[in-house]
Protein backbone atom coordinates (compact mmCIF):
# COMPACT_ATOMS: atom_id res chain seq x y z
CA UNK A 1 0.00 0.00 0.00
CA UNK A 2 1.26 3.71 -0.99
CA UNK A 3 1.01 6.55 1.11
CA UNK A 4 -0.46 9.33 -0.92
CA UNK A 5 1.58 12.18 0.51
CA UNK A 6 4.82 10.15 0.20
CA UNK A 7 3.98 9.38 -3.73
CA UNK A 8 3.19 13.11 -4.61
CA UNK A 9 6.77 14.25 -2.54
CA UNK A 10 8.90 11.49 -4.80
CA UNK A 11 7.04 12.72 -7.77
CA UNK A 12 8.13 16.53 -6.71
CA UNK A 13 11.61 15.83 -6.24
CA UNK A 14 12.12 13.93 -9.31
CA UNK A 15 11.30 17.27 -10.89
CA UNK A 16 13.33 19.66 -8.97
CA UNK A 17 10.99 22.59 -9.73
CA UNK A 18 10.25 25.31 -7.81
CA UNK A 19 6.71 25.54 -9.10
CA UNK A 20 4.25 23.64 -7.50
CA UNK A 21 3.22 20.34 -9.92
CA UNK A 22 -0.80 19.75 -9.55
CA UNK A 23 -1.75 16.35 -8.49
CA UNK A 24 -5.15 15.94 -10.34
CA UNK A 25 -7.79 13.46 -10.25
CA UNK A 26 -11.58 12.60 -8.96
CA UNK A 27 -9.98 9.33 -6.60
CA UNK A 28 -6.29 10.74 -6.90
CA UNK A 29 -5.45 9.68 -3.09
CA UNK A 30 -7.73 6.32 -2.85
CA UNK A 31 -6.20 5.20 -6.52
CA UNK A 32 -2.54 5.70 -4.87
CA UNK A 33 -3.29 4.10 -1.84
CA UNK A 34 -4.66 1.05 -4.23
CA UNK A 35 -1.30 0.61 -5.99
CA UNK A 36 1.63 -1.98 -5.01
CA UNK A 37 4.95 -1.07 -4.51
CA UNK A 38 6.04 -2.53 -7.38
CA UNK A 39 3.71 -0.41 -9.12
CA UNK A 40 4.51 2.70 -7.98
CA UNK A 41 8.26 2.09 -8.60
CA UNK A 42 7.21 1.71 -11.94
CA UNK A 43 5.97 5.16 -12.07
CA UNK A 44 8.60 6.91 -10.65
CA UNK A 45 10.83 5.56 -13.14
CA UNK A 46 8.60 6.21 -15.88
CA UNK A 47 8.76 10.36 -14.09
CA UNK A 48 12.60 10.09 -14.17
CA UNK A 49 12.67 8.63 -17.67
CA UNK A 50 10.50 11.63 -18.71
CA UNK A 51 12.41 13.85 -17.04
CA UNK A 52 15.56 12.63 -18.79
CA UNK A 53 13.75 12.64 -22.05
CA UNK A 54 13.39 9.18 -22.93
CA UNK A 55 9.54 8.84 -22.61
CA UNK A 56 8.05 10.90 -25.98
CA UNK A 57 5.07 13.36 -25.36
CA UNK A 58 1.85 13.69 -27.16
CA UNK A 59 1.78 17.23 -28.72
CA UNK A 60 -0.95 19.25 -30.89
CA UNK A 61 -0.83 22.13 -33.35
CA UNK A 62 -4.60 23.27 -32.07
CA UNK A 63 -5.14 27.63 -31.34
CA UNK A 64 -7.15 26.49 -28.40
CA UNK A 65 -6.23 27.44 -24.85
CA UNK A 66 -6.25 25.38 -21.69
CA UNK A 67 -6.54 27.66 -18.30
CA UNK A 68 -3.80 30.10 -18.51
CA UNK A 69 -1.62 28.19 -21.63
CA UNK A 70 -2.23 27.32 -25.32
CA UNK A 71 -2.41 23.86 -25.71
CA UNK A 72 -0.02 23.74 -28.60
CA UNK A 73 2.76 24.68 -26.22
CA UNK A 74 1.91 22.17 -23.98
CA UNK A 75 3.70 18.10 -23.65
CA UNK A 76 1.47 15.11 -22.39
CA UNK A 77 3.06 12.03 -21.28
CA UNK A 78 0.91 8.90 -20.95
CA UNK A 79 1.29 6.48 -18.60
CA UNK A 80 -2.13 3.20 -18.51
CA UNK A 81 -2.05 0.93 -15.79
CA UNK A 82 -4.98 -1.25 -14.28
CA UNK A 83 -5.33 -2.56 -10.64
CA UNK A 84 -7.68 -5.25 -10.36
CA UNK A 85 -9.41 -5.53 -13.82
CA UNK A 86 -9.85 -1.47 -13.51
CA UNK A 87 -7.72 0.22 -15.63
CA UNK A 88 -6.22 3.94 -15.01
CA UNK A 89 -4.37 6.48 -16.78
CA UNK A 90 -1.98 8.69 -15.47
CA UNK A 91 -1.64 12.14 -17.93
CA UNK A 92 1.52 14.09 -17.10
CA UNK A 93 1.52 17.67 -18.38
CA UNK A 94 4.51 19.46 -19.32
CA UNK A 95 4.92 23.57 -20.61
CA UNK A 96 7.16 23.26 -23.67
CA UNK A 97 10.88 24.19 -22.34
CA UNK A 98 9.60 24.95 -18.84
CA UNK A 99 7.95 23.75 -15.68
CA UNK A 100 5.46 20.69 -15.70
CA UNK A 101 2.35 21.87 -14.64
CA UNK A 102 -0.19 18.99 -13.84
CA UNK A 103 0.04 15.14 -12.73
CA UNK A 104 -3.77 13.94 -13.39
CA UNK A 105 -4.58 10.20 -12.12
CA UNK A 106 -8.18 8.70 -12.60
CA UNK A 107 -10.20 6.13 -14.49
CA UNK A 108 -11.57 6.13 -18.08
CA UNK A 109 -14.58 9.11 -17.55
CA UNK A 110 -11.93 11.37 -16.10
CA UNK A 111 -9.08 10.45 -18.88
CA UNK A 112 -11.79 11.17 -21.41
CA UNK A 113 -12.69 14.24 -19.60
CA UNK A 114 -9.05 15.43 -19.11
CA UNK A 115 -7.99 14.61 -22.86
CA UNK A 116 -11.04 16.38 -24.65
CA UNK A 117 -9.89 19.70 -22.31
CA UNK A 118 -6.57 19.58 -23.42
CA UNK A 119 -7.66 19.30 -26.89
CA UNK A 120 -6.71 15.78 -27.56
CA UNK A 121 -9.82 14.19 -28.46
CA UNK B 1 -29.80 -13.07 -32.60
CA UNK B 2 -28.25 -11.98 -35.73
CA UNK B 3 -25.05 -12.83 -36.97
CA UNK B 4 -23.00 -10.15 -38.92
CA UNK B 5 -20.32 -12.59 -40.92
CA UNK B 6 -19.44 -11.19 -44.25
CA UNK B 7 -16.18 -13.52 -44.58
CA UNK B 8 -18.27 -16.40 -43.70
CA UNK B 9 -15.84 -16.96 -40.88
CA UNK B 10 -16.24 -20.43 -39.08
CA UNK B 11 -18.43 -19.84 -35.94
CA UNK B 12 -18.65 -22.39 -33.15
CA UNK B 13 -21.86 -23.25 -31.86
CA UNK B 14 -20.69 -23.01 -28.28
CA UNK B 15 -19.44 -19.55 -28.68
CA UNK B 16 -22.35 -18.33 -30.53
CA UNK B 17 -24.73 -20.00 -27.26
CA UNK B 18 -22.61 -17.79 -24.85
CA UNK B 19 -22.90 -14.87 -26.65
CA UNK B 20 -26.31 -15.32 -27.15
CA UNK B 21 -26.66 -15.92 -23.39
CA UNK B 22 -24.40 -13.22 -22.43
CA UNK B 23 -26.31 -10.54 -24.87
CA UNK B 24 -29.86 -11.67 -22.68
CA UNK B 25 -28.30 -10.49 -19.81
CA UNK B 26 -28.00 -6.74 -21.17
CA UNK B 27 -31.37 -4.60 -20.58
CA UNK B 28 -30.84 -2.33 -23.86
CA UNK B 29 -31.49 -3.19 -27.49
CA UNK B 30 -28.45 -2.45 -29.16
CA UNK B 31 -25.58 -4.73 -28.07
CA UNK B 32 -23.54 -6.95 -30.04
CA UNK B 33 -20.22 -8.81 -29.12
CA UNK B 34 -16.98 -8.33 -31.43
CA UNK B 35 -13.57 -9.47 -31.87
CA UNK B 36 -11.10 -12.52 -30.84
CA UNK B 37 -13.90 -14.41 -28.70
CA UNK B 38 -16.24 -15.24 -31.81
CA UNK B 39 -13.20 -16.51 -33.98
CA UNK B 40 -10.15 -17.06 -31.65
CA UNK B 41 -10.12 -20.72 -29.82
CA UNK B 42 -7.84 -18.95 -27.32
CA UNK B 43 -8.74 -14.88 -26.26
CA UNK B 44 -8.22 -12.75 -23.90
CA UNK B 45 -11.29 -10.52 -23.64
CA UNK B 46 -15.31 -10.99 -24.43
CA UNK B 47 -15.87 -7.43 -25.97
CA UNK B 48 -19.14 -6.43 -25.92
CA UNK B 49 -20.70 -3.03 -27.37
CA UNK B 50 -23.73 -1.49 -26.04
CA UNK B 51 -25.06 1.16 -27.94
CA UNK B 52 -27.10 3.01 -25.48
CA UNK B 53 -28.19 6.62 -23.91
CA UNK B 54 -28.37 5.47 -20.51
CA UNK B 55 -26.09 6.34 -17.73
CA UNK B 56 -26.84 3.27 -15.65
CA UNK B 57 -23.97 0.64 -15.33
CA UNK B 58 -24.14 -2.57 -17.35
CA UNK B 59 -22.89 -6.24 -15.66
CA UNK B 60 -22.88 -9.64 -16.91
CA UNK B 61 -22.04 -12.43 -15.63
CA UNK B 62 -18.93 -13.40 -16.91
CA UNK B 63 -15.52 -11.60 -15.34
CA UNK B 64 -13.69 -11.60 -18.76
CA UNK B 65 -16.21 -9.64 -20.25
CA UNK B 66 -15.52 -6.05 -21.38
CA UNK B 67 -18.60 -3.74 -21.97
CA UNK B 68 -17.86 -0.53 -24.09
CA UNK B 69 -20.92 1.71 -23.75
CA UNK B 70 -21.21 3.43 -27.32
CA UNK B 71 -23.41 7.05 -27.71
CA UNK B 72 -25.66 7.24 -30.52
CA UNK B 73 -22.62 9.82 -31.92
CA UNK B 74 -20.42 7.29 -32.10
CA UNK B 75 -22.19 5.09 -34.69
CA UNK B 76 -21.00 7.81 -37.33
CA UNK B 77 -17.18 6.51 -36.63
CA UNK B 78 -14.93 4.13 -38.41
CA UNK B 79 -14.20 2.47 -34.66
CA UNK B 80 -18.27 1.54 -34.93
CA UNK B 81 -18.24 0.47 -38.57
CA UNK B 82 -15.42 -1.87 -37.71
CA UNK B 83 -16.36 -3.60 -34.73
CA UNK B 84 -19.84 -3.77 -35.79
CA UNK B 85 -19.34 -5.29 -39.03
CA UNK B 86 -18.30 -9.09 -38.07
CA UNK B 87 -20.45 -9.16 -34.72
CA UNK B 88 -23.50 -11.25 -33.13
CA UNK B 89 -25.98 -9.08 -32.16
CA UNK B 90 -29.12 -8.75 -29.93
CA UNK B 91 -31.17 -7.38 -32.95
CA UNK B 92 -30.48 -5.40 -36.29
CA UNK B 93 -27.96 -3.18 -35.67
CA UNK B 94 -28.34 0.32 -36.74
CA UNK B 95 -26.97 1.71 -39.57
CA UNK B 96 -25.56 5.35 -39.83
CA UNK B 97 -23.34 6.82 -42.60
CA UNK B 98 -19.54 7.00 -42.19
CA UNK B 99 -18.11 10.66 -41.04
CA UNK B 100 -14.37 10.41 -41.26
CA UNK B 101 -11.81 13.50 -42.25
CA UNK B 102 -8.27 13.79 -43.14
CA UNK B 103 -8.00 15.60 -40.16
CA UNK B 104 -9.21 13.01 -37.80
CA UNK B 105 -6.63 10.52 -39.59
CA UNK B 106 -3.85 13.26 -38.92
CA UNK B 107 -4.72 13.32 -35.09
CA UNK B 108 -4.57 9.25 -35.35
CA UNK B 109 -1.08 9.50 -36.55
CA UNK B 110 0.12 12.37 -33.98
CA UNK B 111 -1.61 10.31 -31.03
CA UNK B 112 0.16 6.65 -32.53
CA UNK B 113 3.18 7.57 -33.57
CA UNK B 114 4.76 8.50 -29.99
CA UNK B 115 3.12 5.61 -28.36
CA UNK B 116 4.25 2.99 -30.26
CA UNK B 117 7.76 4.77 -29.78
CA UNK B 118 7.16 4.35 -25.98
CA UNK B 119 5.92 1.03 -26.18
CA UNK B 120 8.79 -0.51 -28.61
CA UNK B 121 8.47 -4.24 -27.66
CA UNK B 122 4.78 -4.24 -27.09
CA UNK B 123 3.78 -1.39 -29.99
CA UNK B 124 0.77 -4.15 -31.53
CA UNK B 125 -1.84 -2.98 -29.06
CA UNK B 126 -1.19 0.80 -30.13
CA UNK B 127 -1.75 -0.30 -34.00
CA UNK B 128 -5.36 -0.70 -33.89
CA UNK B 129 -7.14 2.75 -34.98
CA UNK B 130 -3.79 3.93 -37.39
CA UNK B 131 -4.40 0.47 -39.06
CA UNK B 132 -7.76 0.81 -39.46
CA UNK B 133 -7.79 4.74 -40.87
CA UNK B 134 -4.72 4.05 -43.09
CA UNK B 135 -6.31 0.50 -44.65
CA UNK B 136 -9.73 2.72 -45.11
CA UNK B 137 -7.98 6.11 -46.69
CA UNK B 138 -6.25 3.30 -48.90
CA UNK B 139 -8.45 0.87 -50.09
CA UNK B 140 -11.81 2.52 -49.15
CA UNK B 141 -12.26 -0.52 -47.34
CA UNK B 142 -13.40 -0.83 -43.35
CA UNK B 143 -11.07 -3.54 -41.97
CA UNK B 144 -13.46 -5.40 -39.35
CA UNK B 145 -12.03 -6.87 -36.44
CA UNK B 146 -10.90 -10.40 -37.64
CA UNK B 147 -9.04 -8.61 -40.75
CA UNK B 148 -7.92 -5.80 -38.58
CA UNK B 149 -6.15 -8.35 -36.18
CA UNK B 150 -4.28 -10.10 -38.94
CA UNK B 151 -3.32 -6.92 -40.48
CA UNK B 152 -1.66 -5.75 -36.90
CA UNK B 153 0.13 -8.99 -36.46
CA UNK B 154 1.83 -8.86 -39.79
CA UNK B 155 4.23 -6.25 -38.34
CA UNK B 156 6.78 -7.80 -36.54
CA UNK B 157 8.93 -4.23 -35.97
CA UNK B 158 7.68 -1.23 -34.82
CA UNK B 159 10.14 -0.07 -37.42
CA UNK B 160 8.31 -1.53 -40.28
CA UNK B 161 5.13 0.53 -38.85
CA UNK B 162 6.85 3.59 -39.10
CA UNK B 163 8.26 2.76 -42.74
CA UNK B 164 4.77 1.74 -43.68
CA UNK B 165 3.38 5.16 -42.50
CA UNK B 166 6.14 6.88 -44.70
CA UNK B 167 5.23 4.74 -47.64
CA UNK B 168 1.62 5.19 -47.90
CA UNK B 169 0.84 8.68 -46.43
CA UNK B 170 1.88 10.89 -48.86
CA UNK B 171 0.01 8.90 -51.70
CA UNK B 172 -3.28 8.65 -49.46
CA UNK B 173 -3.22 12.20 -48.91
CA UNK B 174 -2.77 13.32 -52.22
CA UNK B 175 -5.30 10.99 -53.14
CA UNK B 176 -7.70 12.80 -50.79
CA UNK B 177 -6.91 15.86 -51.01
CA UNK B 178 -6.35 19.65 -52.63
CA UNK B 179 -3.20 20.86 -53.22
CA UNK B 180 -4.06 23.95 -51.27
CA UNK B 181 -5.47 22.27 -48.42
CA UNK B 182 -2.59 19.82 -48.35
CA UNK B 183 -0.16 22.65 -48.10
CA UNK B 184 -1.81 24.82 -45.56
CA UNK B 185 -2.89 22.04 -43.23
CA UNK B 186 0.54 20.17 -43.56
CA UNK B 187 2.53 23.32 -43.37
CA UNK B 188 0.92 24.47 -40.37
CA UNK B 189 1.54 20.90 -38.96
CA UNK B 190 4.95 21.10 -39.46
CA UNK B 191 6.21 24.22 -37.79
CA UNK B 192 4.42 22.91 -34.73
CA UNK B 193 6.83 20.03 -34.84
CA UNK B 194 10.29 22.06 -35.95
CA UNK B 195 10.41 23.08 -32.33
CA UNK B 196 9.89 19.88 -31.08
CA UNK B 197 12.28 17.80 -32.80
CA UNK B 198 14.52 16.57 -29.70
CA UNK B 199 12.11 13.94 -29.61
CA UNK B 200 11.91 11.13 -31.53
CA UNK B 201 8.54 10.95 -32.24
CA UNK B 202 8.10 14.83 -33.09
CA UNK B 203 11.10 14.14 -35.52
CA UNK B 204 9.66 11.35 -37.05
CA UNK B 205 6.12 14.06 -37.66
CA UNK B 206 8.11 16.24 -38.86
CA UNK B 207 9.62 14.29 -41.61
CA UNK B 208 6.43 13.18 -42.44
CA UNK B 209 4.54 15.98 -42.66
CA UNK B 210 7.44 17.69 -44.90
CA UNK B 211 7.42 14.21 -46.94
CA UNK B 212 4.00 15.06 -47.35
CA UNK B 213 3.90 18.76 -48.31
CA UNK B 214 6.67 17.89 -51.04
CA UNK B 215 4.73 16.22 -53.07
CA UNK B 216 2.54 19.26 -53.75
CA UNK B 217 5.65 21.18 -54.06
CA UNK B 218 7.42 19.28 -56.45
CA UNK B 219 4.24 18.02 -57.88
Amino acid sequence: MVNPVEFKQRIETFLSQEYKVEFLGNNFDQIVSLLTEHKAEKMYRWITDIVGRKIQPITISSKKTYKKWAVSELLTFRYPFSIRNTEYRILFVKVKNSVYIEFHLGDHKYYDKTRKNLDLG
Amino acid sequence: MIIYNPHNQQLSNERLKEAEMLLTQIPTKYCFISGSFLYKEKYKDIDIFVITRSKKKIAVKNSRAKITILDFNDLYSLFYHSVSKSCVAKTLLPQRPLKITLADYWHVINEAIPTILNEKDKFHKDLRFLVLYTEYFKTDEVLDTFQLNERINSFHDYREVLAFIKRELPDIIHTHAKPSYIKRFFYTQAGHYKELQDYEAQNYLYDLTHDVAKGVAYG
